[in-house]
């Protein structure tokens, strides 16, 4: 069995009241707020900003998601482009399963176990498209988790076991905007206790524990009263689900549960939920340090019509023709990787690539480099002209650009994101960093890249 | 240089000129420059002109299908928003050469078919990864590093626009001629944080041509009614500023070189002292003040006290356009430098009706292009 060294959670700057919602939409509040992201991150640049925390190298990177953003490409591949992996590791999606998480996390138990791989990145994130004025408008949040498993860690796999069972749940078609669901019901009482006992069975049996062995139990589910039920059940005190702060993160809700849980040593049980059940048992040893505090502490409250917006269902986004794709495909060590280039002759760290100096015009004398995290803002605007994502402007939602100094040199125009209309703060000398985002759509294709926001 | 000839001006109004066409508008522009200069099509030899938007035209044609003029050498010249007077540049080096006699340089500009706010985008020349920026923009993040490193103020920045609406207001061809108070620029709507409506030159549609010849010849032609072009310097920067690192944002290095090796060729060491008004390219209220900077009529971080003191003003010490700039008339791109040089041609002739600057013997005019890239300075001086 393999070991967790690290985790990281990524929750998206907006968190919306879902009394907010209730007040526009007359649906009953299911009270507390739900995570919801900007309008330019999805399931890939949550799962970007998730995984950067995390140090070191990996030789295999799986992402987990019900809601990639393309039908046919990989995102893992472009998740460890943007990470700056080497173009050797092993990628792989696990998509479309509410399991797919500790699906993704068994199978890199299994890479790591068998010495195939000997370090794995596991990230998981969702932002599942829900119809304003339905019960999974308040449901879900939109959130990223990434895992680190290696072979030595602080918390060890003791084992895991499965069940399998189709029901009606939720689903979405693979020409459907939002998520669909029969009768929440049928999931909650026939589906959700029954698959976590019944894959928890055989494994306490396999690794001859006991229900009191176990410290804590954290499970994904279908909504937050089904944890509590499935809990008072087994005759145990139920932990923070998140509901009330972030919402069910889809499949990534379990990675989430499992980062803060790392957070204190102790046997836990995992759960995954989703037309049946994934259950490992961890044991561990040394508390790591998870950013959840951080991310929950950092974010902003968002009004109804600007979480509207955010969704796309408010405002006309109309793009004028970027550059083809394939120069996009040529420019990636520069777009996504986010190299720029230090001159050997003037010693100017500039961006992006190019053959000649910006400074100094040596040809072809530099070596790239990976620019920095951080910088400071040279300069600035807040653009009526054009709309963020560079989008004809609407006159409403400008778009802030800023110039920025960044650490260890290099300076790149960014546009400023994680803001709708205040832009308190961004001022010449202010520290920002860069965030992996949506540039813009275009060409019906999705153009990623960096951008900038303040600090969290 | 050798000096080259300036006998004829030709200049629409400019404005939303919703019921034309670019072709009546250089028509108009090029039929008053033939007429203004004595001459007939026939006897022109070779055409520059400027489009900078495809959609306005492209190549030669763009000229010959407009006044049926078929079968001679025309170039079509594209150089941002100073494409008006490389224009004119390159029509002057021609004739400097010797190698035609009559040329017309002209420009035009049909924007308001585009149906954008401000300028219509234009595709695919930036890097991919790269945020789109507005023209507005652009400049507006050097108003900022300014207020932050010069202490300069929204205030600041509107007496530009009320001093080049005051002039304006007075000009038969200006888009907008109505004078404007500080108070209603600073409460206008915001463009690009820190510029407002008022602090922007307007998207307007024009057509300005300028009938150049050698002097000899014009001594011939128009006795001494004629101006002549001292020099035209002009200088290429990069159009990424915000990609390099050294660029200061608080003045404009394509402007300074420009200006530099124009001031050279006319012999002229002290601008303020030697020339008598300029036209700059004001196509935001900030970019006026740095050019002040840039071209030499005062030191870094000083272009406010400038225009506080009313150094600037038409009456003033030293005039800045007089005419009223791009402010007053909108910025048809490619029309717009060619129309500086119409309007210094006016002012050293003493024929700027209402407008004219005291004394006007010699001038110079500013013509800068995309993210501060382009510039190219004209002197133009009486005969």
């Amino acid at each position: 069995m393999a070991s967790i060294g690290s985790c990281s959670v990524y929750l998206p700057v907006w968190k919306l009241s879902r009394d907010e919602i209730s007040k526009e939409t007359g649906m009953p509040s299911l009270g507390g707020e739900k995570a919801v992201a900007h309008w330019d991150e999805d399931s890939v640049t949550m799962a970007v900003e998730a995984a950067r925390n995390l140090e070191g190298k990996f030789d295999a990177v799986i992402f987990a998601s019900t809601s990639p953003p393309f039908r046919i490409k990989q995102c893992a591949s472009f998740i460890a482009s943007a990470l700056d992996l080497p173009e050797n590791i092993f990628t792989m999606d696990i998509t479309d399963s509410m399991r797919a998480a500790t699906d993704a996390l068994i199978t890199a138990n299994e890479f790591v176990d068998s010495g195939r791989f000997s370090r794995v990145l596991v990230v998981a994130a969702d932002r599942i498209p829900t119809k304003p004025g339905t019960l999974y408008e308040q449901l879900y949040g939109d959130a990223a988790a990434a895992i680190v498993v290696e072979k030595e860690g602080g918390a060890k796999i003791l084992g895991y076991s499965t069940s399998t069972k189709p029901l009606p749940g939720s689903w979405m078609l693979a020409g459907d905007d939002t998520v669909r669901d029969y009768d929440m019901r049928v999931d909650a009482r026939y589906g959700y206790a029954s698959s976590v006992q019944q894959a928890a069975m055989p494994l306490f049996a396999k690794l001859g524990l006991s229900p009191a062995d176990i410290d804590r139990i954290v499970a994904s589910a279908p909504d937050p009263r089904s944890y509590e039920g499935l809990l008072k059940a087994v005759g145990a005190r139920p932990e923070e689900f998140y509901f009330s702060s972030v919402g069910i993160a889809g499949s990534a809700h379990p990675l989430l549960l499992l980062a803060t849980q790392l957070e204190k040593t102790g046997r836990i049980l995992l759960g995954g939920y989703g037309e049946g059940a994934d259950v490992l048992a961890i044991e561990i040893d040394e508390a790591m340090e998870s950013n959840i505090g951080r991310m929950l502490e950092s974010r902003k409250e968002i009004s109804y019509g600007d979480y509207l917006y955010n969704r796309g269902f408010v405002g006309i986004r109309d793009a004028p023709d970027r550059p083809s794709l394939t120069k996009f495909w040529r420019d990636e060590k520069s777009i996504i990787r986010f190299y720029g280039m230090r001159c050997q002759n003037c010693g100017t760290v500039s961006y992006p690539i190019s053959r000649c100096c910006i400074e100094c015009g040596a040809k072809d004398n530099y070596e790239e480099v990976r620019l920095g995290e951080r910088g400071k803002i040279y300069t600035f605007t807040v653009d009526y002209l054009v709309m963020p994502g560079n989008y004809t402007g609407d006159g409403v939602h400008p778009h802030c650009v800023a110039v920025v100094d960044l650490d260890g040199g290099g300076r790149v125009m960014f546009e400023v994101t994680d803001t709708l209309r205040e832009f308190n703060g961004i001022e010449c000398d202010a520290e920002v960093e860069r965030t992996f985002r949506l540039l813009f759509e275009k060409n019906n294709f999705r153009y990623y890249g960096w951008k900038a926001r303040l600090p969290r | 240089m050798r000096e080259v000839a300036v006998i004829g001006c030709g200049v629409t109004k400019f404005g939303h000129h919703w019921e034309k066409d670019h072709e009546d508008l250089l028509v108009e522009a090029t039929y008053e420059a033939i007429s203004d200069a004595n001459i007939e099509l026939k006897d022109v030899e070779a055409v520059w002109c400027g489009t900078f938007y495809p959609s306005t035209g492209i190549s030669g044609n763009v000229f010959s299908d407009t006044v049926k003029f078929f079968g001679k050498p025309i170039s079509r010249v594209e150089n941002y928003c100073a494409t008006g007077m490389d224009n004119i540049r390159n029509a002057a080096f021609a004739v400097a050469s010797g190698a035609y006699d009559i040329v017309i340089a002209a420009g035009v500009e049909k924007l308001m078919d585009a149906g954008s706010r401000g300028l219509p985008p234009i595709e695919g020349i930036f890097s991919v990864g790269m945020p789109v920026v507005s023209a507005p923009a652009m400049f507006a993040m050097a108003a900022n590093r300014a207020f932050k490193e010069w202490g300069w103020t929204r205030e600041d920045l509107a007496l530009v626009a009320v001093k080049n609406h005051y002039n304006g207001a007075r000009h038969p061809k200006a888009h907008f001629r109505k004078e404007v108070t500080v108070e209603r620029v600073l409460k206008a709507p915001m463009v690009a944080y820190p510029l407002g409506v008022f602090d922007c030159s307007a998207v307007s549609d024009g057509a300005a041509a300028v009938v150049l010849t050698r002097p000899e010849i014009a001594k011939q032609m128009v006795g001494d009614d004629y101006a002549v072009i001292k020099a035209i310097g002009m200088a290429v920067e990069t159009m990424h500023p915000w990609h390099r690192p050294s660029e200061s944002f608080l003045s404009f290095p394509a402007t300074v070189k420009a200006a530099k090796m124009a001031y050279k060729m006319a012999g002229i060491e002290n601008p303020r002292k030697e020339l008598d008004f300029g036209i700059v390219h004001d196509c935001f209220t900030v970019t006026e003040l740095i050019n002040y900077q840039d071209m030499q009529l005062c030191k870094p971080g000083e272009g406010a006290e400038l225009i506080r003191n009313g150094v600037t003003a038409i009456d003033g010490d030293f005039p800045i356009n007089p005419d009223g700039g791009l402010k007053s008339f909108g910025h048809p791109i490619a029309a717009s430098g060619v129309r500086m040089v119409a309007e210094l041609t006016k002012q050293v002739l003493g024929k700027a009706e209402g407008l004219q600057v005291k004394d006007a013997e010699a001038g110079f005019a500013h013509n800068l292009g995309g993210p501060y890239s382009v510039a190219t300075v004209a002197i133009v001086s009486r005969s």
